[in-house]
């Protein structure tokens, strides 16, 4: 299992909100310590695929899932399986910086403490790791207990990021964290993506082909619930195979 | 003369005349037009005698109560402050007279204290219930119902303190009368619990939705999100309701004039009779003539009590200050 190249692997995924089917047949696998952009219009289900693999989905009444996500082997929708377990294990980004109202160390410590890591040493550890593994560390190690919401956007973004770091997740998802971000504030977190690579397992949600294109290996193209074609970022930009992701790549639609 | 069509032309006029005119930018609002300017006339007397109303009630309060500590009592002996507050008699028909309103203070506080004791915990229940465990559909006829209770009149929940909790109390606890502190303390904790359980839930509704996304995301369950995310929150909205429910519950008169059984006496046992604030005011006022010390001393009990109703109150506006502007800072 170990020896196992992929972090994730999706098999024959279903999914329904009610009676509307929102994800057809999808099947892929995604590769420990890579990127993989998951790219296509609005509505074409890339954030609910995503959200699916940390079971954020379970949160919705109603809903319906057919097929497998495995997650390092283990099957995640399994009866057996805790969606609590499964969030401790894949870590997320969302969208809007969405940092607690409180301090800043608070946050970051929130995950850790959850699962029961109280000693004050322990903590301040976890957080200064975290904290600099986002690039955030420099700019707040003097204010820890400061209001996470006095900080920029970038910086608050950035620190949901350590927050989840914290929990050293096998897998990051994050669902456009960047579209809330001015230009610079973006690039960094970008940068810190690529570095991240190194030890962690990768999957982003963009509308940004620009951004797919600087920073993942691996790119997936989806549209009205299915996933059309998924390569190497560099073969998907450059000669897809199928007429619609080169429609939208090149911008005729989306 | 006035007809009705002069009133409504008075009254439509303003409305009119704003269809018609052209726009004239900014300078329109600064009450050039004559519309504007009725209405404005208008609202600004509503608001005003709402407000003089109000102020000239405080006036008359404070000129009638203070004048207990001012002019000499009927016998030629004074009153002071000291004997006013800290006095443990109240016997008003003695002479020299008592005005003692220790009894009646103690009487407001233990009543609202022991009504908390209950209301709080089962008040917030109700919250965390409808906001956290109830499906959708017992939340769409919950809320309305709770909301519903608050519109029972006290006097309803005073008959039922009178003629069932008291028979109740009487046989359980083998006393010489169910009316007491702990009857009125249940009736009022009643009362407070609808404003404790439906400010509080807005409150928890009101905490964004990413947020306990970003809780659950981290692998927090519902309870661990509820305690650690969603509560700490919604914490200024929750003991503002908190306040105001006991606010209701200390300035309430008629279910203690009914249910608490009336005795001016120092009492620390929830069994025995109490007498607060507001019913002696009520019970006694009827008897007094006016002038006398006694009337006098009713009023300087409404001082009392209104300056105790509005430290609550400003100790609501205060907690809710607080968390909101620090971004719970402490939390």
């Amino acid at each position: 299992m170990v020896n196992d190249p992929n972090a994730v692997e999706v098999k024959t995924l279903n999914f329904f909100y009610g009676e509307k089917q929102a994800l057809k047949n999808i099947n892929l696998d995604i590769k420990r310590n890579e990127i993989t952009a998951l790219i296509g219009p609005s509505g074409c289900g890339k954030s609910t695929f995503l959200r699916l693999l940390n079971r954020m989905n379970d949160l919705i009444a109603g809903v319906r899932l057919e097929g497998k996500i495995l997650l390092n082997g283990m099957d995640i929708y399994a009866p057996e399986a805790e969606s609590a377990d499964i969030r401790r294990r894949v870590g997320m980004v969302f969208q809007k910086p969405n940092p607690f109202p409180k301090s800043i160390f608070n946050n970051v410590a929130y995950g850790p403490m959850l699962h029961g890591i109280k000693n004050k040493h322990g903590l301040n550890r976890i957080v200064e790791s975290s904290l600099r593994a986002a690039a955030l560390w420099e700019e707040v190690k003097d204010d820890l207990h400061k209001s996470a919401l006095s900080l920029s956007g970038g910086q608050q973004q950035r620190l949901c990021l350590a927050r989840a770091l914290a929990m050293e997740p096998e897998v990051l998802l994050m669902d456009e964290p960047t579209s809330a971000l001015d230009p610079i504030s973006t690039s960094k977190i970008e940068e810190l993506v690529m570095d991240l690579k190194n030890s962690y397992t990768v999957i982003i949600v963009t509308h940004n082909m620009q951004q797919a294109a600087r920073i993942s290996d691996k790119t997936c193209f989806f549209y009205m619930g299915e996933l059309i074609e998924s390569g190497a970022t560099d073969q998907i930009f450059t000669l897809p195979q199928q007429r619609q992701t080169e429609n939208y790549i090149t911008g005729r639609f989306g | 003369m006035i007809t009705h069509s002069n009133v409504w032309r008075f009254f439509t006029k303003p409305l009119m005349k704003t269809r018609l005119a052209p726009r004239r930018g900014l300078n329109g609002l600064a009450g050039k037009d004559i519309g504007d300017r009725q209405s404005r006339i208008i609202f600004t007397v509503l608001g005003f005698t709402a407000l003089t109303a109000l102020l000239l009630i405080v006036l008359f309060l404070f000129l009638e109560g203070t004048a207990l500590f001012i002019h000499p009592a009927e016998d030629g002996s004074r009153v002071g402050l000291g004997d006013f507050i800290l006095g443990s008699f109240w016997y008003p028909g003695y002479t020299p007279p008592e005005f003692g309103i220790l009894p009646l203070m103690a009487a407001s506080l233990s009543v609202t204290v022991l009504s908390a004791c209950l209301s709080i915990p089962l008040g917030m229940g109700t919250a965390l219930y409808l906001s956290s465990v109830a499906g959708p559909r017992v939340r769409e006829w919950g809320k309305p119902v709770i909301e519903l209770l608050a519109a029972m009149p006290s006097v309803v929940l005073g008959l039922v303190g009178m003629m069932v909790i008291a028979p109740f109390m009487q046989e359980w606890w083998d006393v010489p009368s169910g009316l007491n502190m702990l009857n009125a303390s249940v009736m009022l904790a009643l009362m407070a619990i609808p404003t404790i359980a439906s400010i509080a839930d807005d409150a928890l509704e009101s905490v964004p939705r990413d947020l306990l996304e970003a809780s659950y995301a981290l692998g927090a369950t519902p309870l661990q999100t509820l305690m650690r995310t969603r509560l700490p929150c919604a914490l200024s909205g929750v003991g503002a309701g908190i306040i105001l429910g006991l606010t209701r519950a200390m300035g309430e008169t008629m279910v203690v004039l009914m249910c608490a059984g009336g005795a001016a006496q120092l009492s620390f046992s929830p069994l025995d009779a109490v007498r607060p604030m507001t019913s002696t005011i009520a019970a006694e006022m009827g008897e007094t003539a006016v002038g006398s010390s006694h009337y006098s001393a009713l009023f300087a009990i409404g001082i009392t009590l209104f300056l105790m109703t509005f430290a609550f109150n400003l100790l609501a506006s205060f907690i809710a200050g607080r968390y909101s502007q620090k971004g719970y800072q402490a939390a």
